[in-house]
């Protein structure tokens, strides 16, 4: 199968501001990508295009070689990074949901997650904290058999004991055939999880490459290549 | 188990590094099963193709052995884990005398202390 | 995809707006028990609460099912909803139709629902006798004055007119709402003013059309038996174009110019 997502030129303006200047980029199947900048450098603009809330001003964007639509929405799953959930949903109404509208939706899987972490399925989404709520999220994304999947800061905010989790959650879901994008400014928690990054900075990607590649030829780690590249 | 993985170097280096140091301290006993490569990256907190790569090269030199139904196992040659012991023993040897010239005792007078220090410690 | 979208759509809002129709309800039986107990004098105090209290319920019933309509729409299109919402494999035209059936729904209920509580609390054997016949008068006035055919069509433009007339409402409201998210960081202002300024052009327009019609139909106009052939139609075809723009102008932000904070 070819590559998930393929980006050319791709550019996307705001009136005056450049969000996104002549984006090229390639990702394969089968890894798991940090999308890493500061903020306001383009990561959540570059998401939002992959997830069709935005179009672009130019260039064109690629999905498993479609246009972003109804068709790459269903291969798709989007953990943003508010909580995007109706409040007065119950844990298994918000599952039923899920259920109705994701073909590639794993029900049981979900379940279990849930079981593992001691989550109530009848409680209401307003009852539970906000730390909560995120992992709620993140299984219910991370339950859907997608091709790609975009994280959107998964771990900001989160307490350590449950950035594990998420991370493990990420391992453990891997499968050669999707690809998992985490955006993110918390590098040194995720890099080990990093096949790839790519450094984005004011709308331009000034790095896309392997981890493993880097450390052998800086000698560093992403977080100390970052700090230094990306230094105020 | 506790995986000490250090962001500044390659990590599926210090993947192979680990496994063998468990081979050796025989946490994993020759023939033993190991889990799926995505429970271990798991267990270690890697990417799954870190680990991938880290297995295919110990099962390259042979530590490592794949039966296509049964899954992924630790040698089973216990000469070769020997080998292994003896070869990671060697290094923290040649390390240790390099240390102790830098201490100021070229390697025979350190050969005596070491004696002394065993005796002692038997007493 | 549309039917499980009318499905969450209909879960959604019943949440609030059945216990409302509960209330009125409870209200209707009450309303009609205290009336019917014909309380005298000072006690007469109790009857107008009670009746101030129904007729409250039905205002609230009215107002919210209406205000419902818009922040419904906004909150779960253009409020972190909308995350989940666009990034359903959906088209954006069965996410506007989804909330348009049902919002059509709710706001005939709750005109169907007044009339019936209004029934129930004011019905009696002789009213409804008197109203029977008030309607029969009518409705052979009505045969008089447009023929049988006339008014017959009469009735059906006035149904089809009064449908459209929610539709269209509904649609203005969504178009609003669409035009307004245009304007990052003034979202609720930007809704407002498009509303307005939509109207004022409607207003405009409506104004001219009239006019134009005076002018073209000078005769006939004057005569009530031309409704149902020549105003009613127009009146209809007049609020399809709106309502058509209307969707195809909200449908196409939505495609194109959707911008989520």
């Amino acid at each position: 199968m070819g590559a998930i997502l393929e980006c050319k030129s791709l550019t996307k303006h705001y009136s005056a501001l450049a969000a996104l200047s002549n984006v090229n980029l390639t990702l394969e199947r089968g890894r798991i990508i940090g999308l890493l900048g500061p903020n306001g450098s383009g990561k959540t603009t570059l998401i939002k295009l992959i997830n069709g809330l935005l179009v672009p001003t130019a260039g064109t964007l690629l999905i498993g070689g479609k246009e972003p639509g109804p068709e790459t929405k269903k291969i798709v799953s989007y953990l943003p990074e508010k909580t995007y959930l109706p409040d007065w949903m119950r844990v298994s109404d918000t599952i039923n949901f899920f259920q109705d509208f994701y073909e590639d939706f794993d029900q049981k899987r979900a379940y279990e997650m849930l079981d593992r972490l001691h989550l109530d399925p009848s409680k209401r989404l307003k009852t539970l904290s906000k730390g909560t709520k995120e992992k709620v999220q993140l299984i219910l994304v991370m339950s859907r058999n997608a091709d790609l999947y975009c994280l959107d800061e998964p771990i900001g905010g989160v307490d350590p004991a449950a950035r594990d989790y998420i991370l493990n959650t990420i391992i453990s879901n891997y499968n050669e055939n999707a690809t998992v994008i985490i955006s993110t400014h918390l590098i040194a928690d995720i890099e080990r999880v990093l096949d790839e990054v790519v450094f984005i900075k004011d709308g331009i990607v000034t790095l896309h490459a392997s981890v493993e590649d880097i450390r052998s030829r800086e000698g560093k780690s992403i977080d100390t290549l970052f700090r230094e590249v990306f230094r105020c | 188990m506790q995986w000490d993985i250090n962001s500044a170097r390659p990590v599926y280096l210090q993947l192979i590094e680990q496994v063998q140091a468990m081979i050796i301290s025989g946490y994993y006993k020759p023939g033993d099963k190991l889990s799926s490569v995505r429970e271990l990256a798991a267990e270690a907190g890697v990417n799954p193709n870190t680990m991938q790569k880290a297995l295919s090269e110990l099962e390259r030199t042979g530590l490592v052995y794949t039966n296509r139904t049964s899954g992924r196992f630790i040698t089973s040659d216990e000469s070769m884990i020997q080998k292994l012991k003896e070869q990671s023993a060697r290094g923290q040897i040649k390390e240790f005398i390099e240390r102790m010239k830098q201490l100021g005792y070229p390697p025979r007078e350190t050969l005596t202390l070491i004696t002394k220090v065993i005796q002692e410690e038997t007493e | 995809m549309l039917s499980k979208l009318i499905k969450h759509e209909f879960k959604a809002t019943a949440r609030l707006l059945l216990p409302l129709y509960l209330l009125l309800a409870v209200m209707t039986i009450i309303d009609r028990i205290v009336l019917s107990l014909e309380f005298k004098g000072t006690l007469n105090v109790i009857t107008g609460l009670v009746t101030l209290a129904y007729v409250l319920s039905v205002i609230a019933i009215v107002v919210v099912s209406s205000v419902f309509v818009i922040t419904r729409f906004y909150k779960n299109l253009m409020s972190d909803e909308g995350y989940l919402m666009f990034t359903l494999p959906v088209k954006s035209h069965q996410l506007i139709n989804s909330k348009l059936l049902v919002s059509t729904v709710w706001s005939l209920a709750s005109m169907v629902g007044v009339m019936l509580s209004l029934l129930g609390v004011f019905a009696t054997p002789e009213r409804l006798k008197n109203f029977k016949d008030f309607i029969f008068i009518q409705m052979n006035d009505g045969r008089l004055i447009f023929g049988d055919m006339g008014f017959a069509l009469f009735l059906i433009e006035l149904c089809v007119l009064i449908l459209f007339g929610f539709i269209n409402n509904i649609l203005m409201i969504y178009v609003s709402i669409a035009i307004g998210q245009l304007f990052r960081g003034h979202k609720v202002l930007g809704s407002f003013v498009a509303y307005i300024a939509i109207n004022a052009v409607i207003q405009i327009f409506t104004s001219l059309l009239i006019v134009l019609a005076g002018l073209l139909f000078n005769k006939t106009f004057n005569e009530v038996s031309s409704l149902p052939h020549i105003i009613f139609p127009i009146s209809i075809l007049y609020t399809i174009i709106s309502s058509v723009l209307f969707y195809f102008f909200t449908d196409l932000i939505f495609r194109k110019k959707l911008n989520l904070e």
